[in-house]
Formats: C-alpha cells, sequence, structure tokens
C-alpha cells in the first residue's frame, strides 16, 4: 500500500478489494399547520433530511447533498454542503425528491436516492413512524457501498469524527425492523425450496408417465397397422 | 478624377500643358481622352504572359485551343467511288440437289463456299450388315423391318424422338410404339454395336424410369383445383405437426433443465448461487445441445433470477442490488409480487448486505417455482390428451394419469392464489402450442 501522501485528485488510484459501507438513513418529517394557510393555500411544514445511521459526520467525505424539489418551489434545486443535509419547506402535495450525493473525490459518481415526500398518512404505514409532537415520519434505511475506494476516498473515510456527543437515535428502530424482515426472508425461501423439491418430483413423475403413455400410444398405434 | 485613377493604378494622362486652349475651354482635349484607345500598359511586377492575356491587340477572347487544327477531318464523301454489289448465283453445299440460288455479293470477294452450309450437321447414324443383327441385335420385340425403318427415322430426323413417333409406319407396323419404346431400341442397338466395335462411351437409356417421370409430370399437369388445394392443405398441416413435434421436444428440455437445477438449489443452496453470476457473465450465450453435464449447468444458470454482479469498482447504493434487472418480464415480476404479499412480506425490505442477498434469492427461487408449476400444468394437459389420444386408438380401454398430477393445481391454490402465475412461461389450456 501506497504512502499517505500518494493520494490526491490525480493519484486515481483504487484500492483494491476494500469495501467501506455507509449506512444511511434518508427521508422526511411533517407536521400540519391545523388548518390551511390563508396566503399561499400551504398546510403542512417538512423538512427532507440524509442523516447517517450511526454518529458521524458525514462532511468528511460528502462534498455536498442535492436535494431536487417540485418544480413549484422557487428555486427548486437546493444545495446542502455541511450537516445537518436537510431542508426544511412548506408545502401542500406529496412529490418526489431526488437526493443526490456528492462525494469529495470526483472519480466518485454520485448516488442517488428518490424520496416520495409524505404529508398524509396512508394505508401502509409499513415505513411510517409517529411520534407524539413530531407529527409524521417517512424514512428509509440504505447503505452506501464504496466497492474499490480511491485512495483519497478511502482515507476520508476511515477518518471521520462523531457528529454529536449526546446520543444518536432514529425515528424508526431499524435494527429491529432488520431483524424481523431477514426472519420473514428466510422462513419465505425456506416455504419456497420445499415447494419447489414437491413440484420438482411431481415434475419427475409426469415426465416418467408421459413418456410411458407415449409407448402405450406408440404400441396401439404398431398393434393397428399390422 | 484623377485621383481615383491613381488608385484603381489606371494610365494616367499626362497633365495638359497650360495653354490658350486649355484656358478658353476647348473641348478637344477632353474627347481624347474618352475616345482614344488606351495603349495598355504592362504593370510593373505582372509577366508578360499575365498580361498578354488581359490586353491584346484585338480585345478579344484568347483562343482555348490552337485553331489550327479540327476536331474531326470531315469525310469527304465526293472522292471515292463506292464498290459494287452484284446479283450472283451459287450454290450451297448441304443440299444434295445442287440448286443453284442467287444472293447480293460483292465481285471484288473471293467466290467461297457458302458460310451456312457448314451449319448443316449430320448425325452418324450407326448401320449393321444382316449378319450383325441376327448376331447381336436380335430382340423379341422388334424385327429386323421394324428396326430397319426406325434406324432410317432416326437419319432422317436427326434423332427428334418425337417427329420419328409421328412418322412411324403404323400400318406396316401395328405394334403401338411410344417415344420411350423408339428411344429405348435405337439406344440399345447403339450400345450393342458400339460395345462390338470397341466404343468407350456407350450411352443407356432408362426407358422404365423416363416413363415414370412422364407420367408424374401428367398427372401433374392434370391435377384439378381441388386436388391442388388439398395438397396445400395437408401440407400446411404436416407443417403444424411438425411445429408441434417441436415444440414438444424443447419442452421436454425445458423441464430437464428445471428439474436439474431444482435439484441443484435443494442440494446445495447457497454455494451454487453465488457461483452462478460469475459463470453467467462468462458465457452468456444460450444453451445448446452439447452434452447433458454441460447442459445441466446452463440449466441452473437459465431459470430463476439473475441479479448483476456488483463487483465494479465504485460506490452504490445496496438497495440498487435488489432491482429487478430489465430481463425480468412483467408477467413474472408481477407474480413476484403477488407471492411477496400473500407471504407478508414487503416489496422492498430495508436493504442490508444479508437482507439483499436473502430476498434476491428468495425471489430468484420464486420465479423457479413458477416455472415450475407452468411446466407441471404443461405436463398435466399433455398427459391429458396422449390419455384421449389412447382412447381414441384403443375404445374401451384408458390410461390412468397419477392422482399426484392430477391435484396438482387444487393442492397449489391453497398456498398460494397462482390463478395467473401458471400462465407464466405458456398456456397450457390452448391445444394449438
Amino acid at each position: 500500500m501506497s504512502l499517505p501522501t500518494d493520494f490526491g485528485p490525480d493519484s486515481g488510484g483504487r484500492i483494491k478489494g476494500v469495501c467501506i459501507v455507509k449506512p444511511i438513513v434518508y427521508g422526511n418529517i411533517a407536521r400540519y399547520f391545523g388548518k390551511k394557510r390563508e396566503e399561499d393555500g400551504h398546510t403542512h411544514q417538512w423538512t427532507v433530511y440524509v442523516k447517517p445511521y450511526h454518529n458521524e459526520d458525514m462532511s468528511a467525505y460528502i462534498k455536498k447533498v442535492h436535494f431536487k424539489l417540485h418544480e413549484s418551489y422557487a428555486n427548486q434545486n437546493r444545495i446542502v454542503v455541511k450537516p445537518p443535509y436537510e431542508i426544511c419547506e412548506t408545502g401542500w402535495g406529496e412529490f418526489e425528491i431526488v437526493i443526490k450525493i456528492h462525494f469529495h473525490d470526483p472519480n466518485e459518481r454520485p448516488v442517488t436516492m428518490y424520496h416520495i415526500l409524505k404529508l398524509f398518512h396512508s394505508g401502509s404505514t409499513s415505513d411510517l413512524g409517529m411520534e407524539l409532537g413530531k407529527g409524521l415520519v417517512s424514512e428509509s434505511y440504505d447503505e452506501i457501498v464504496f466497492q474499490d475506494p480511491t485512495q483519497l476516498m478511502h482515507h476520508l473515510l476511515t477518518n471521520t469524527k462523531q457528529l454529536t456527543l449526546g446520543r444518536w437515535e432514529h425515528n424508526t428502530n431499524f435494527e429491529e425492523k432488520k431483524e424481523k424482515t431477514q426472519k420473514m426472508i428466510i422462513e419465505a425461501k425456506q416455504k419456497v425450496r420445499m415447494e419447489i423439491a414437491v413440484l420438482k418430483n411431481r415434475l419427475k413423475l409426469a415426465r416418467e408417465t408421459i413418456s410411458q403413455f407415449k409407448d402405450e400410444i406408440a404400441k396401439v398405434q404398431e398393434m393397428q397397422y399390422m | 478624377m484623377a485621383d481615383v485613377r491613381d488608385i484603381m493604378e489606371l494610365e494616367r494622362p499626362p497633365t495638359p500643358e497650360i495653354t490658350k486652349e486649355t484656358i478658353l475651354g476647348s473641348d478637344k482635349p477632353k474627347k481624347k481622352l474618352f475616345n482614344a484607345p488606351k495603349a495598355p500598359k504592362r504593370p510593373e511586377g505582372m509577366h508578360r504572359e499575365v498580361f498578354a492575356l488581359l490586353y491584346n491587340d484585338t480585345k478579344d477572347a484568347p483562343p482555348l485551343f490552337p485553331s489550327d487544327t479540327c476536331y474531326k477531318q470531315k469525310i469527304d464523301l465526293t472522292m471515292r467511288k463506292p464498290r459494287k454489289w452484284t446479283w450472283m448465283p451459287f450454290t450451297n453445299p448441304a443440299r444434295k440437289d445442287g440448286a443453284v440460288f442467287y444472293h447480293w455479293r460483292r465481285p471484288s470477294d473471293e467466290p467461297k463456299e457458302y458460310p451456312f452450309a457448314k451449319f448443316n450437321k449430320k448425325l452418324e447414324i450407326p448401320s449393321y450388315t444382316d449378319a450383325e443383327y441376327q448376331q447381336y441385335l436380335k430382340d423379341d420385340q422388334w424385327t429386323k423391318e421394324e428396326t430397319d425403318h426406325l434406324m432410317d427415322l432416326a437419319a432422317r430426323f436427326d434423332l427428334r424422338f418425337i417427329i420419328m413417333e409421328d412418322r412411324f409406319d403404323k400400318e406396316k407396323f401395328p405394334i403401338k410404339r411410344s417415344v420411350e419404346d423408339l428411344k429405348d431400341r435405337y439406344f440399345k442397338v447403339v450400345g450393342l454395336l458400339g460395345k462390338f466395335n470397341g466404343d468407350k462411351k456407350i450411352y443407356t437409356y432408362d426407358a422404365d424410369h423416363e416413363k415414370r417421370r412422364k407420367e408424374q409430370l401428367k398427372r401433374l399437369h392434370e391435377r384439378t383445383t381441388q386436388q391442388i388445394e388439398e395438397e396445400q392443405f395437408l401440407l400446411l398441416e404436416l407443417k403444424k405437426i411438425e411445429a408441434r413435434k417441436k415444440e414438444r421436444e424443447r419442452k421436454t428440455q425445458d423441464l430437464q433443465k428445471l428439474i436439474s437445477q431444482a435439484d441443484n438449489q435443494s442440494e446445495t443452496p447457497k454455494k451454487t448461487d453465488k457461483k452462478i453470476p460469475k459463470k453467467k457473465l462468462a458465457n452468456p450465450s444460450r444453451p445448446s445441445r452439447v452434452d447433458t453435464s454441460q447442459h445441466i449447468l446452463q440449466a441452473i444458470e437459465t431459470a430463476g433470477i439473475k441479479f448483476p454482479d456488483y463487483k465494479n469498482s465504485g460506490v452504490s447504493l445496496r438497495s440498487q442490488r435488489m432491482k429487478l434487472p430489465a430481463n425480468v418480464g412483467q408477467k413474472k415480476s408481477k407474480g413476484i409480487e403477488q407471492m411477496l404479499q400473500d407471504m407478508g412480506l414487503e416489496l422492498n425490505p430495508t436493504p442490508n448486505e444479508d437482507i439483499c442477498m436473502h430476498f434476491n434469492e428468495l425471489r430468484s427461487d420464486m420465479v423457479l417455482l413458477m416455472e415450475l408449476k407452468s411446466a407441471l400444468a404443461s405436463c398435466e394437459f399433455e398427459l391429458q390428451s396422449f390419455r384421449h389420444q389412447y382412447e381414441a386408438l384403443n375404445p374401451g380401454k384408458t390410461l390412468t394419469i397419477p392422482s399426484q398430477l392430477l391435484s396438482v393445481t387444487e393442492n397449489d391454490n391453497k398456498q398460494f392464489n397462482s390463478g395467473e402465475i401458471i400462465d407464466v412461461v405458456g398456456s397450457p389450456g390452448n391445444p394449438n402450442t
């Protein structure tokens, strides 16, 4: 491995076989005004955000986060260069927000996420966490995977500071959710595999029967021609 | 005016001397200025040839090519006398009668043999003596007189057998001879004679074959419209039958693949799954019939879902790896969705590494399951049709389909609402597939 002085945007070399995973949480919280605002008809205040899943200062490796709002907003493209990566706005409708994370090393391409801004409670509460006072929460967990990072990026990714000395918590308990989901998926997989085994045997039987029938028919046909 | 002339580098008239006339305003010098032909003067630095092109004495356009030659010498028609043609007699050596005809010819040309005479080709028809005939050429069907007549006709009509058949002396020889009979006899005679004269090249004639060929052509020609239509119909049916046969063969092959894949999946669940993507990248071509071991290997690759291999360097989101590849059809992805919902699973679960892997495997298995189901359904259909066929062939008897196979669809419907899922590969309800 090369010396730490070796990196820089021009070094370009990637560290093969290294994979760094940075889990993140992105989404929005929304609060209802209680009534429709007279001047512009807005009903909710909302905040869309990108947060690290673990307590760390992402600005070490993230250059900027680009939030693309609905075109009806003045200044549709909002750029945040330091934490907290969030945009606070008011509005009356839900729409898709494009979140693009750019990294310090231009050799690493930005990643793009799509979040549907949630203002209203809907039937599927799968990704909704409600807390008193905070209003509505709609957030998702994802992981940024750096496969073979560049040397610069590797340095930045491995030297991060804590974001806060206090406790770092999320609105949604993702650990519990992950565990539950994994269990369910594995169970489902076993179930499907069992069925596959059963079907496979049936299929074998069917094939044997088909060839048997074919033989029978061939026999009968031969008899008739004779 | 003078300034303009200076700028244009035109010749400047010499400043007129101040005389009495100039002062008085006589118009004489002015006239001279405009009317006198300007003596062209070569500017300094201009080549003489270039200057000559621009200015010459007559101011004519310079000739583009030398004028002393023409394009073409004109033909002088008056000079020579035309050669003579005369009406002259000639004889055609191809004619035996020595008839004299006339044609136009130049008297200057040497009298030559009539040039078209050479086209009068005469075939050499072999001849035989009585002794030869008695020795070699005897035939039960042919008398010597008839054979002689045949050879005579052959010589007269240069083996144009159609004409020979027409001119055959039917009064003298009442046995009806067809063109094939004549040819047969003729070539036999020629062949036998050639054989005893030691010829290398002996022609043989297959009269039976010719007769059959002509008969066939005759029949083909004499078909009625209805017969032609029937034939077309039968050919079409034949094509259909062959297509069906191919389809069946293909199906049994697919079945083999599915079974081998199912075997593989249930026996070594994780190992193979991880290795498959690499293999797939190395050899993405469609499986061909090579040998069974390879066949099975490739079969594993074809069923289920192949998620792209994220081995490339760079940044990506974990959730991207759970996206279904574009080659998974709408029906399949709908089926997966349906199954996931029935099992109470999220369509996009929280993506961490393990969940991502298991989820992808689960969906791949689901596709395999769907394929197995549809294969089984088509098998069942095939069994039913075989049974009907058997019953039709052998009235009163029947083939029994094992009960396990008959109850397949009812059992499945309990577990998954798979009414539409079964339709994934082909529609087994359609007897024309």
